[in-house]
Parts: C-alpha cells; structure tokens; sequence
C-alpha cells in the first residue's frame, strides 16, 4: 500500500510517497522505502527525485540554515553533488543537477521567506516518526573559529595588525630618531699606587 | 532575539512566562521575576547579572525562544518575503525598528558598540534583518538544535 506524507509551509510543500518496509519492523504506516518524492515552491517548478536528492537536500540546505543563524554566508555542496546552494545578494540561489546528461541545471532563486519554508519543512520531515527512511541526518555542530572567519568583512579582520604593525614601525623610526648614547668618559686613573 | 520578539509582539514578554510555564519550564523559572533575572545575564544590558547560566537554565531559554519564534513565525515570514508589497513591508520594517530602538534604549547599555550599531542608521536595519532571519530560522522543530549549536561557536 503506497503511503504519503506531506509536510506544507506557505511557499513549499514537500511529498514523500513511498512503501513500509515490513522486513524491518516497521508498522503499515511508516514509510521505510522511499519510491518518490516532490518539492514545489510557489511560483517555481516543481522538482521530483528520489532517495539520493532527498538526501543531497538535507545534507545541504540544512547545514547552510545552521551557517546562517552564525551570520556565515558560503555556498553549500559542490559540484559532486546533485543540489547545491549558495548565497546571493538579496536571497540565495538552489541549484540543483539532473543526473542526464545534456540537462542543464535548474537554478532556483530564494528569498529568504522561501529559504526558511524550506528548511521548516525538512526539519518536519526529519523529525516526523512515520518516515523511517534511511537517511543520513546532519546535527547541527557549532562552527569552528576558522569557519566564523568570514563573518567579519576584510577590512575589519585587516584592522588590527595593521594598526599593530604600522604602530611598531614608527615606534621603531622615532626610536631610530633619538641620539646614540655617548659611552662614559673613562675615569681619571689615580696615582695613589706610585705614590 | 528575545527582545526581538517583544518588539514584535507587544505581549511578548507575558507570552514568555506563559509558555515557560506551558512547557514544564517552571523549576527553572518559577515566576517572572526568576525568568527575568536569567534574561539578564545579558551582559549588554543596563543592568545585568555576572553569574553564569546553568546549561538547564540556557536550554529552557533556547526552548522559550523556539516556541515563541514559532508562535511569530508568520509575522517573521512576511518581514523576510521579498513578495510583500514593498510600501507595506517597509513600514514593518520601520514600526519594528522604532519599538526595538525603544526597548533597547530602555533596558539596554547604551555604551556597548553591539548596542550602537543595531541602533545606526548605517548597519542598523541589516543587523534588525539578520536578527529577524536568525528568529525564523531558530523557529520550528529543527529550530532548537540549530540556535543551541550557533549559541556554541568558537567564537562565542
């Protein structure tokens, strides 16, 4: 019995269909195997995939919300990958790669209302108890200093060792400016021994 | 964020309690008085506490912040949508800004350059837009797990 799960916010709605695995376990109304599923974004194509492109959707769209709510904005997923997306001026951009060949990739502008639809809607899904589909789950992890390096513009993180080095420097021509030191005039030697 | 979803709802700080309460929080926070002097360990503002918060303490902040994001998310949603229609969302954006600037100015030191720059004319609606973009992003029920992570950066 083919089974759906539907998870909707006002710009996206997300279908799964799919089967129970009953070798695992599972009761009739999980979906254990995924047969399709459906991602439609208002006033966009609807795009349709299987288990992998679900896949490639959590283990992008979701880590680049986790960047975001650090104020990093760099693209997520590569060219490997079947979806990708990475920030634009006003919004970020879904790219997203058939596994055709002579297909060009479809490109989806997002705003950033669309892009949390999005993410609210695969945080349903992950987190929805009737769909058992293995998949792989990335946990928000904090970021490390050298991934929160972009977060500052270049000007900022230029500021202060320059400040410092250029310090440094006239500290260093003011000291070169002040006169040498005379050494001491030698003392007077006393007689007192020949006498 | 917090105060950002009491310059979005003018009941949002009564909405705290409430859910505080809604959600079992009410060994952490018995009463608003309790829940008020966790929020100021803050230590932007005016007033603020040095005692650090336990991690119980912080989680049932971050669960606070999550169910009333959630609870605004539609406000959230039509502040970020670049289909509203542009006069509108502008004087959203503006009404928002001008109760922020005022509960900032009330509770908020005012000495503090973080502070200073969320009321800058400049970098001021950008920072009120990524604060507005982190409250819907933070909304929901991956919401929880992601803020609790960023709220663990290096950096922070």
């Amino acid at each position: 019995m083919k089974l759906t799960s539907r998870y909707e916010q006002t710009s996206c709605r997300l279908v799964l269909e799919g089967l129970p695995d009953l070798s695992a376990g599972q009761n009739a109304e999980t979906i254990g195997i995924l047969t399709r599923f459906s991602l439609a974004l208002a006033g966009k194509t609807e795009m349709e995939g299987e288990r992998e492109h679900l896949q490639a959707m959590l283990a992008v769209v979701l880590p680049y919300a986790r960047q975001l709510l650090s104020g990093v904005r760099k693209p997520c997923g590569n060219a490997k990958q079947p979806i990708e997306i990475r920030p634009l001026n006003q919004g970020h951009q879904l790219e997203l790669r058939s596994r055709q060949a002579n297909t060009p990739p479809l490109l989806l502008d997002l705003d950033d209302a669309e892009l949390a639809d999005l993410v609210r809607c695969l945080d349903r899904m992950q987190l929805d108890e009737k769909v058992a589909v293995p998949l792989e789950r990335p946990i928000p992890q904090p970021l490390r200093r050298s991934e929160l390096v972009t977060r500052l513009p270049l000007q900022r993180r230029l500021a202060a060792p320059l400040v410092g080095i250029s310090a440094l420097l006239i500290s260093a021509a003011l000291a070169s400016l002040l006169p040498t030191p005379k050494p001491p005039a030698n003392p007077p030697t006393t007689m007192e021994a020949d006498g | 964020m917090l105060l950002c979803a009491e310059a979005l709802d003018l009941n949002g700080g009564e909405a705290m309690v409430w859910l505080s309460a809604e959600m079992g929080l009410t060994d952490l926070f018995p009463n608003r008085v309790e829940l008020w002097k966790r929020r100021c360990s803050n230590p932007l503002r005016r007033t603020t506490r040095r005692e650090l918060l336990s991690e119980a303490e912080s989680d049932g902040l971050i669960s606070i912040l999550n169910a009333l994001a959630d609870r605004l998310y539609p406000l959230l949603r039509s502040l970020l949508s670049s289909r509203e229609p542009a006069e509108l969302s502008e004087q959203r954006w503006a009404l928002f800004r001008e109760r922020l600037k005022a509960l900032l100015q009330e509770r908020f030191n005012m000495r503090r350059g973080a502070v200073q720059r969320l009321l800058d004319p400049q970098s001021g609606p950008d920072l009120c837009r990524s604060l507005i973009q982190s409250m819907a992003l933070s909304a929901g029920p991956g919401g929880f797990d992601r803020l609790k992570a960023s709220l663990m950066d290096a950096s922070a």
